[in-house]
């Protein structure tokens, strides 16, 4: 079944989208930024997929790329679509589709704030969640909190005699530190 | 008894019995510390029996709960709401979120030290702090009120530039109003 559908969905857009059988009742398809107005469409009016689940978005940014990631759910054959987009880091504009679902106007609003991912044509106010924001959006992942928090807001100094628990451990069983945790030891 | 300006007045002391023994609560939690608030003011922990209340609008109330992690957001309406509060008022800093940031000391929309944006009387250390804790921490607030130490209101006033750098340092669009006690 998930087969077919993915079969239909090549079909009818060729080479404009790829995909593969996740799993169970998972299709997962990767098309452009020109394509997935179209693809959502399609599947929201000739397949039946009337659903949008979530839409999020992920930083790929060893690839300098973000990846919008739409799911998309029919309750006839109970399958989610995971229709994944990349856009370019340096240049991030993606088609808006709150014409297609009024609800993607709230997660385009959060996703244009939290990863300054703009949306041609979206109306909506600019401030959703943060207030005041001038730094560059915080979740991208080269946005430093811990330096950030530093430097904003007052450190309070910790007991002289306070001991880090991953080296109790390190001594105790000779693991190893791993690189990313090294900056929050003491 | 002495009359110097250290020693206290009798007035004073019944004053601040009174004040004590009516500890008025804003109705207003920030963080995940307010859950703690309901089993402490029902029929098991019943903290009516201290004269600890709720209070429905900051000028009828007289302590101001921070519960738990304070974000910047919502630190523009606990600096509006504890202005409008009459004197005197206190300010309890409630988990460990208040005191060093707790778990979010590394978040970018949580402030870390309360007490560098808000006088804070009495700290609550814990996460969360149990209802027994929470009592234990008015009792202190109550000890210091009849003590005439808790003093954070006229900390505030006095200090009111420092705070009000602090704030403004993370407040960056200011829209309330400047005082002039």
């Amino acid at each position: 079944m998930e087969q077919e559908l993915l079969d239909l969905l090549v079909e009818h857009f060729q080479d404009r989208i790829a995909g593969s059988v996740k799993s169970d009742k998972r299709v997962e398809i990767f098309t452009s930024t020109s394509a997935i107005e179209d693809v959502l469409m399609y599947a929201k009016n000739v397949l039946g997929y009337i659903h949008l689940v979530h839409f999020s978005c992920v930083d790929w940014i060893e690839e300098n790329e973000f990846e919008l990631m739409y799911a998309i759910f029919s309750p006839k054959s109970k399958i989610t679509i995971m229709s994944k987009v990349r856009v370019d880091r340096e240049n991030p504009v993606a088609p808006n589709i709150d014409y297609i679902w009024r609800h993607a106007n709230t997660f385009e609003r959060e996703i244009r704030e939290m990863f300054g991912i703009e949306f041609t044509g979206l109306i909506a106010e600019k401030e959703m969640i943060l207030e005041d924001w001038i730094e560059m959006p915080p979740m991208r992942r080269d946005f430093d909190t811990a330096e950030y928090a530093k430097k904003t807001f007052f450190d309070r100094p910790g007991r002289e005699d306070a001991q880090d628990v991953r080296e109790t451990i390190i001594k105790r069983t000779g693991e190893e530190l791993p690189e990313f945790s090294k900056k929050y030891s003491r | 008894m002495v009359n110097d300006k250290e020693s206290r007045k009798i007035v004073d002391i019944i004053q601040d019995f009174a004040r004590k023994s009516s500890l008025f609560v804003l109705a207003y939690g920030t963080g995940c510390g307010a859950i703690e608030i309901p089993p402490t003011m029902t029929s098991r922990y019943d903290a009516e029996r201290f004269g600890i209340r709720g209070a429905a609008t900051p000028r009828q109330a007289d302590v101001l709960l921070i519960t738990g992690y304070l974000a910047t957001k919502s630190l523009k309406r606990v600096i509006r709401a504890y202005e409008q509060m009459q004197n005197p008022k206190y300010i309890i800093g409630f988990g460990s979120c208040t005191i060093n940031g707790g778990m979010y000391w590394d978040s970018y929309n949580t402030i870390n030290r309360l007490d560098m944006y808000m006088p804070v009387d009495v700290y609550i250390n814990g996460c969360m702090p149990r209802p027994e804790a929470v009592i234990a921490g008015f009792a202190k607030l109550q000890k210091l009120i009849q003590a005439g130490k808790a003093d954070g209101w006229e900390r505030y006033q006095n200090n009111l530039e420092f705070y009000r750098k602090n704030q403004k340092k993370i407040i960056h669009n200011w829209v309330m109003p400047d005082y002039n006690w």
